[in-house]
């Protein structure tokens, strides 16, 4: 039985993006004094965008570490049901690693959520239609959250491009549609709820792990029931977990390179090979255009274009290299077992993640940035701040990351991790463009990403704040909020 | 010779000495290649070789295991040159980490054929052994990895542009480059087979097991309706609870994991009690046997490509199994190719494993639920302390690729033939 999504009890940002609202800022935070921060949460609560809010003029969601979560008071017992990734978080040795967080992308370097920085308990998401309306709705929360035991310790601020990032690609052109969501897609693009939600079955067919509550300790039922049968109360439906990683672009660093491997022979710039090389280690053209479709030059036409699988009409990369990095974040129907078969498209549907980014810093033009000096300009930090839910981190983010994103040896691939946002080390990455009569390639690859932040997160279902907030209090919150006694259970 | 040959050592580790020798083993891994206790990279036939602990353990009767150390190489054949290069490169390292284990030699006494003999006296067969391509041995993958970084080299520096050529010019420009360098003479010729003492004993194998079927298919056939019954009896009621791995112990794991292109996967548990599951994993495994050394034996193992080696080895009278492999990747990624791709054959021969996930019909579920498997697998998953790899920057595909690149440098070919070998650089 298809379980419908409850869409008033999801935070609005699984369900889509805030496209209309232009302007958003993330406010970390840090619960310094539990008991408050708990009643402002319960009435922060009913203010928080779902999946079923309006298009309206603002929008607010909100997400937990680990270390927040734990400082709201939950027993030890039902904080272990929460995934091990999320337990230890992004900053550990082994999974920096992992994610290829080494060198200038340690943690110890980072601005946030590492080991030398402020602890992180909580993410306030805000969106608004523009940047007044946006500053005058931070400066409303801003205020209570001394008085509430909440600290701030860095505001992100966010920058919008149109639909570009700043090496000046469109972006986010290709998302998976959670079935059941208001949205259609093809149905490779179709991915069970499960995938970005806990307590609903995923692509297995399963419910991922989660925590689940006795339904004696939810005596008021604030929380939903586990829709597997199980009869408990569930902490972890219509929730998601957020990773969240500030990604410094060297935009400078990117066009250079792509400039040098590119020049003619007399040693002149070829901003058309410039450009296109670019193109080739995204897999589409700035316009958004995918390389698959169209090889030689960009096509504004094919801007959006996304019903598309690579290894039935592009098995050998002529079009789109193998090694491009939308082609390996999202393979489609590249990888085993059997490239091209409907076999290959489900397990890739074991690896979806969905993308909810948004550029910070000051833009700059590639073009001019080659030519004119600018110091001021290129000097800034830029870059983007990578969201992405999912409802298992390390079979889908850092599956992605790992075994697509940073692997050197990506489908049958030696030294090519991906050109754009990979880990180079430790003499600069490779990437091959297969081309007949045979390859071209680059060496001496750099690393044009870099990761200055970052954390896990996890984004409760509306319910489970309010469970979260205040487990024995009664059903739906009151218009106005009392402080009131804690009880101690 | 040039197939390969899997080596199991398996020594009781004496009493509290257990946290000496896992001293010893992690000043080693400290320097895999040269340490002064066994230096791999000296050795010219090892493609992968492993040290680790197995804990005291308690078995299902309450009886304790005492802890063994177990080594455990992948080599090329005969054994008996890897056991000799054993004892000549590393004969004093292996009294160091051997004295801590009993029946060793009196360290008075110690002669090169007694460490010999020690070695030979602890030594265990594995019941099933998968090799991702059965002749290849050391010296061809890292020749060949040579040649293929030498074309690469080639076509990046002798022409700025190959678009103006056709596949079979660029094809006998490569060619001319091969024969030019000294060192790539070898390229010309293809690589040493298996010897034919191995192919014969093999080919019969590979006869005799069906032949033996047929014979005993008047037993076998009104067995088997008794033994599914049976199997559906202790599937139903088998305990498969959903446990969560330990947080220290996924560390001290993940702290061993994805430093270079490959891993390695360790891990041991208690076969189901009773007669009927010892029967069943015996019958599997030699089933399984037959099929890696017939079947799955060219970089393949039933659609898993990322497997250089792997084996399984019964110990303890038959109460507990080790399964050890070296993989592409990490570990998130083998799991999901497990799942995705040989679910069946894994839950044939681990479903006899105290723990596994339910299965249904032997073959069925287990594995395919996907969490409970991984958290089993890593529960029973064991830290390798030492772990070496003679080629730890190619994935089995590379290895697979480079050998095509080989094998076709300068067999006739068409234009498109030219133009599809082309394709592997």
């Amino acid at each position: 039985m298809a379980d419908t999504l409850d869409l008033q009890d999801i935070q609005g940002l699984i369900i889509r993006g805030y496209g209309n609202l232009k302007a958003a800022c993330y406010i970390l935070l840090e619960i310094s004094t539990p008991p408050p921060a708990k009643i402002w949460l319960s009435a922060l609560a009913d203010t928080i965008a779902t999946g079923q809010t309006g298009q309206g003029e603002k929008a607010l969601n909100v997400a937990f570490t680990y270390a927040g979560i734990k400082k709201l008071g939950l027993e030890p017992k039902i904080l272990a049901m929460f995934s091990n990734e999320f337990i230890n978080g992004m900053a550990i040795p082994h999974r920096s690693l992992l994610l290829g967080d080494v060198e200038e992308s340690s943690p110890e370097q980072w601005m946030w959520g590492g080991s030398g920085t402020r602890p992180i308990d909580m993410v306030l998401m805000l969106f608004a239609v523009d940047d007044r309306e946006l500053s005058d709705v931070y400066n409303t929360y801003a205020k209570t959250f001394t008085a509430n035991g909440l600290t701030e310790v860095l505001k992100l601020d966010t920058v919008d491009l149109g639909n570009k990032e700043h090496f000046g690609f469109h972006d986010g052109v290709s998302q998976p549609v959670m079935e059941g969501s208001p949205q259609t897609e093809t149905p490779m693009n179709t991915i069970k709820a499960g995938e970005f939600l806990l307590g609903y079955p995923n692509e297995y067919g399963l419910y991922t792990d989660r925590p689940t509550i006795k339904p004696a300790m939810d005596p008021k039922s604030l929380l939903p029931r586990d829709s597997s049968g199980s009869g408990n109360a569930d902490l972890g439906r219509n929730g998601s977990y957020l990773v969240f990683r500030q990604l410094r672009q060297d935009v400078r660093g990117f066009w250079q390179f792509s400039d040098e491997a590119t020049k003619n022979p007399d040693g002149s710039s070829n901003p058309t090979a410039r450009i296109k090389l670019a193109s080739q280690m995204v897999g589409r053209w700035p316009s958004g255009a995918p390389l698959l479709k169209t090889p030689q030059q960009d096509d504004q036409q094919l801007a959006d274009a996304n019903d598309f699988a690579y290894y039935q009409s592009d098995p050998c990369g002529y079009n789109c290299p193998i090694g491009a990095h939308v082609r390996r974040a999202n393979p489609r129907d590249s990888l085993d077992p059997q490239p091209g078969s409907e076999q290959s498209i489900a397990v890739g549907k074991r690896h979806r993640i969905l993308r909810r980014g948004r550029e910070y810093g000051p833009p700059v033009d590639p073009a001019e940035l080659l030519t004119v000096k600018k110091p001021n300009a290129e000097d800034q930090d830029r870059g983007l701040h990578f969201l992405c839910l999912n409802a298992n981190i390390s079979r889908q983010f850092e599956f992605i990351q790992h075994t697509w994103i940073n692997n050197p040896h990506f489908d049958e691939l030696y030294d090519d991790a991906d050109p754009i946002v990979g880990t180079h080390y430790p003499d600069g990455g490779t990437f091959t463009m297969q081309a007949k009569p045979v390859r071209k390639r680059v060496t001496g690859l750099p690393r044009f990403v870099s990761v200055v932040g970052g954390a896990y997160f996890f984004m409760p279902g509306i319910r489970a704040i309010r469970y979260l907030a205040n487990p024995t209090r009664a059903g739906l919150a009151p218009a106005l909020v009392m402080p009131e006694k804690e009880t101690k259970r | 010779m040039t197939h390969q040959v899997g080596l199991t050592i398996i020594t009781e580790i004496k009493a509290g000495e257990g946290e000496d020798i896992k001293q010893l083993l992690k000043a080693m891994s400290d320097n895999v290649v040269c340490n002064s206790v066994i230096p791999f990279g000296k050795f010219s036939n090892i493609h992968f070789a492993r040290l680790f602990v197995l804990d005291e353990s308690i078995d299902l009767n309450g009886r304790v295991i005492p802890p063994s150390l177990v080594f455990m190489s992948e080599c090329d054949a005969p054994l008996n040159r890897h056991l000799n290069e054993l004892v000549d490169i590393a004969g004093e390292g292996l009294d160091k980490i051997y004295s801590h284990c009993v029946d060793y030699i009196n360290l008075s006494e110690i002669t090169r054929k007694r460490r010999l003999a020690y070695l030979r006296s602890k030594m265990v067969n594995a019941s099933a052994y998968y090799v991702n391509t059965v002749g290849r041995t050391v010296q061809q993958i890292r020749q060949e990895s040579q040649l293929r970084n030498a074309i690469q080299d080639f076509l990046d520096h002798a022409q700025q542009d190959w678009s103006g050529n056709s596949s079979l010019e660029v094809r006998a420009k490569i060619q001319a480059y091969i024969r030019s360098e000294r060192t790539l003479n070898w390229a010309r010729k293809p690589p040493a087979q298996p010897g034919l003492f191995f192919k014969l004993k093999e080919a019969l194998h590979l006869v005799g097991m069906p032949l033996l079927v047929l014979v005993l298919l008047p037993v076998l056939i009104p067995a088997f309706p008794i033994w599914l019954l049976l199997l559906r009896i202790h599937e139903l009621s088998d305990a498969a609870p959903h446990l969560k791995p330990d947080d220290a112990h996924i560390q001290e794991l993940t702290d061993l994991e994805d430093l270079v292109a490959q891993n390695q996967f360790g891990a041991v548990g208690y076969v189901k009690p009773g007669w009927f599951r010892q029967l069943t994993v015996w019958g599997i495994l030699l089933a399984a046997n037959y099929g890696t050394r017939h079947i799955f034996n060219k970089e393949n193992l039933a659609g898993v490509k990322t497997i250089h080696f792997a084996r399984w080895v019964v110990l303890n009278e038959k109460r507990r199994v080790i399964f050890a492999s070296n993989y592409d990747g990490s570990l998130e990624s083998y799991m999901d190719d497990f799942i995705d791709k040989v679910a069946w054959g894994l839950n044939a021969v681990f479903s006899n494993g105290v723990g596994f996930p339910r299965t249904n019909w032997l073959i069925f579920d287990g594995a395919k639920n996907e969490q409970a498997f991984k958290d089993h697998l890593r529960i029973h998953q064991i830290p390798t302390q030492v772990w070496y790899s003679a080629y730890d920057h190619l994935t089995a595909l590379n290895i697979a690729n480079n050998a095509k690149i080989r094998a076709g440098l300068y067999s006739k070919m068409s234009e498109t033939k030219a133009e599809e070998w082309l394709r592997l650089l």
